[in-house]
């Protein structure tokens, strides 16, 4: 177990009430400690991520979004403050995660995933959260990820609606297998509550957990769709597509733990 | 046969509700299923449905008795009578 940090008393002392959760204790805590995850756009889903995985006590985060701060952000993106509007958004995420929990090292890139960054940030991580609201990021992400063989939990969502999968590359579909190609006429403007996106953002934390300490069952080879209009939850099995773009023809005998 | 057809994301409100009871005829495919709604509910429900050539749109994942399925196996797949039938365009909020 050398291999994971170890936990000072404060940490021990912070953790207390998660250590508790059965199948989860201080090894799954140092292995939190030990990973690094890259949150792709920190606003009303990626921000929540970013927050949950602060107070579990996530090791290192990589908060990549691009622009400033503005009043219509502040509706859903919990990490803003209205004293941040005009200013960079992942200088407000960053102070107020370490408010949080200064155990955290938090490396913010004020930048969207483009072809540029993205082979480098997703080199330098051990799980990819994908939360940005354009089809291209998302997809370019999911490239990235299966190309390194990273885990990845892509997040959506739309008005009163959330979904959810994992990505175990090689082992799962990856969001290519889902949606080969962008939807026609998507608008990067879209309905939200923060209690719809900060619900996405809450349980893909939890996969995010479930996967880095190896607790429970993650959404792999499964998308979960919930309405909170009528609060159904429901979760489908997928497949993956053998002439997938992305990870057709990649295997892995991997088990992904982190 | 009949069908349960629900509708999820931009589709349930471009057709302004979540599902219908559909009949279609005994051996009819998802493909099928998918131009009957266009051209029951016209055009701002049809592109979320089919492409340019009439075909699934390959953005939209349909769920099938709880298991989804992609663009290719649209055109092989009969559908039975009561099958619950779900339609997935993409969201993609953040």
């Amino acid at each position: 177990m050398n291999e994971f940090p170890e936990l000072n008393a404060d940490e021990v002392d912070r953790y207390e009430w998660q250590l508790t959760v059965r199948d989860f204790g201080l090894e799954s805590q140092r292995r939190l400690k030990r990973a690094t995850v890259l949150i792709s756009r920190i606003g009303g889903v990626g921000g929540t991520v970013a927050l949950q995985l602060t107070a579990a006590g996530i090791g290192r985060l990589i908060l990549a979004h691009a622009g400033n701060v503005r009043l219509n952000d502040l509706n859903r993106q919990t990490l803003m403050t209205t004293q941040g509007i005009d200013h960079p958004r992942i200088e407000s995420a960053r102070r107020q995660l370490l408010a949080l929990n200064p155990h955290v090292e938090i490396e913010t890139v004020n930048e969207n995933i483009t072809d540029g960054n993205a082979a480098n940030l997703v080199g330098r991580c051990d799980l990819v959260v994908s939360a940005a609201p354009l089809f291209a990021e998302r997809l370019l992400m999911n490239r990235e990820a299966v190309r390194q063989g990273k885990p990845l939990v892509d997040c959506s969502m739309y008005e009163l609606e959330g979904r959810l999968t994992t990505v175990l590359p090689g082992q799962t579909p990856c969001l290519e297998c889902l949606y080969p190609e962008p939807p026609p006429h998507w608008k990067r403007e879209f309905p939200v509550f923060s209690a719809v996106s900060s619900s996405v953002g809450s349980l893909a934390a939890m996969e995010v957990i479930k996967v880095v300490a190896a607790l429970g069952e993650p959404l792999a080879g499964r998308l979960l769709q919930f309405d909170l209009r009528e609060m159904s939850f429901r979760t489908l099995p997928i497949s993956r597509r053998p002439d997938c773009g992305s990870c057709g023809g990649v295997n892995s005998s991997s088990n992904h733990e982190l | 046969m009949e069908l349960r057809v629900e509708y999820t994301g931009q589709l349930r409100w471009a057709i302004g509700r979540s599902e219908d009871r559909i009949e279609l005829p005994e051996g009819a495919t998802v493909s099928e299923l998918l131009r009957h709604l266009a051209e029951r509910c016209g055009e701002q429900v049809r592109f979320h449905l089919l492409n340019h050539s009439g075909h699934m749109q390959r953005s939209l994942l349909v769920a099938i008795n709880g298991t989804g399925i992609g663009a290719g196996q649209a055109a092989s797949i009969v559908l039975q009578h009561n099958d619950h039938v779900v339609l997935l365009p993409p969201i993609g909020g953040g």
